[in-house]
């Protein structure tokens, strides 16, 4: 019976294994463009820890509050040798005004190693489509200005590109440094 | 990308900072806009409009959520009691 017990949960154990490999692949990828036109990937941070915000350079307050929540979070863990590196990424919401340009123009005045990515509509749409996370541009006013609505979420995504945890408006950056310290430490490597 | 580049960094805090202003004296007068004239003027002046509709909108909310907190929830009358 015990011979049994042990085999099962091995099946067990390999089954979630080969779901995990499908997810890593799978979920949440997506095909964008750096600051640099470099095209992005999922595929590029694997082996990393990765920060995921989605918002939008002409948003009246709240991309600013989180993209500093999210800087000061990824110096809280940078102060710690002991810890892996950790990739922070912005994903535009707002494609058609949001280029290369506009995007290094915004991020500088965040975290040094903060990645801006951008896209075609279709790829962005992709990207946050990936993600679940609402995205809905509102009406133009007479100068052509609009805001976008958004889903306001930070996601944690593992060195193997599994998605671990995701933090809205409401946690503190020394919150979100302690959940991903969390996650680090009580991180298995998906086996080969 | 069409129309004009975002706020800088600079431009975001000094919106903000109008707009603070224009809260306080607000909040100092009985929500009586009349009395923030000039202070409204200036909010209106250093945010981009869509940047002035949205935080209308949310002093709106703020107060209507702090009326909830406060009074608590009334329930519009219903039709024909009996």
């Amino acid at each position: 019976w015990l011979y049994l017990r042990q085999q099962k949960e091995r099946q067990q154990r390999s089954r979630r294994l080969r779901d995990l490999r499908a997810l890593s692949l799978g979920q949440g990828d997506f095909q964008l463009q750096d600051t640099s036109g470099t095209p992005r990937s999922k595929a590029d941070f694997l082996g990393r820890w990765v920060l995921l915000y989605f918002g939008f350079t002409h948003c009246p307050d709240v991309c600013p509050e989180e993209l500093e929540k999210l800087s000061r979070a990824v110096e809280l863990l940078e102060r710690d040798p002991a810890l892996p590196p950790l990739q922070p990424l912005f994903v535009t919401v707002d494609p058609e005004r949001d280029d290369a340009a506009a995007l290094a123009r915004y991020l500088r005045d965040f975290h040094p190693r903060l990645v801006g990515l951008t896209g075609t509509p279709e790829q962005v749409r992709a990207a946050a489509a990936a993600f679940r996370v609402y995205v809905s541009a509102g009406p133009r006013d007479a100068d052509g200005d609009y805001v976008v609505d958004h889903s306001v979420l930070t996601f944690l995504v593992d060195p193997d590109g599994i998605f671990r945890d995701c933090y809205g408006r409401s946690r503190t950056a020394e919150e979100l440094a302690r959940s991903v310290r969390g996650h680090m430490d009580s991180y298995e490597p998906l086996p080969p | 990308p069409s129309g004009m580049a975002a706020p800088t960094m600079e431009e975001r805090k000094a919106c903000w900072g109008a707009r603070d202003e224009f809260w306080q004296c607000l909040d100092s007068h009985g929500d009586d806009a009349a009395k923030c004239e000039k202070l409204r003027r200036a909010f209106e002046s250093r945010c981009p409009q869509q940047w002035v509709k949205h935080f209308n909108k949310r002093r709106d909310f703020l107060k209507y959520k702090k009326k909830l907190e406060t009074e608590g929830f009334q329930p519009p009358e219903t039709a024909g009691k009996s």
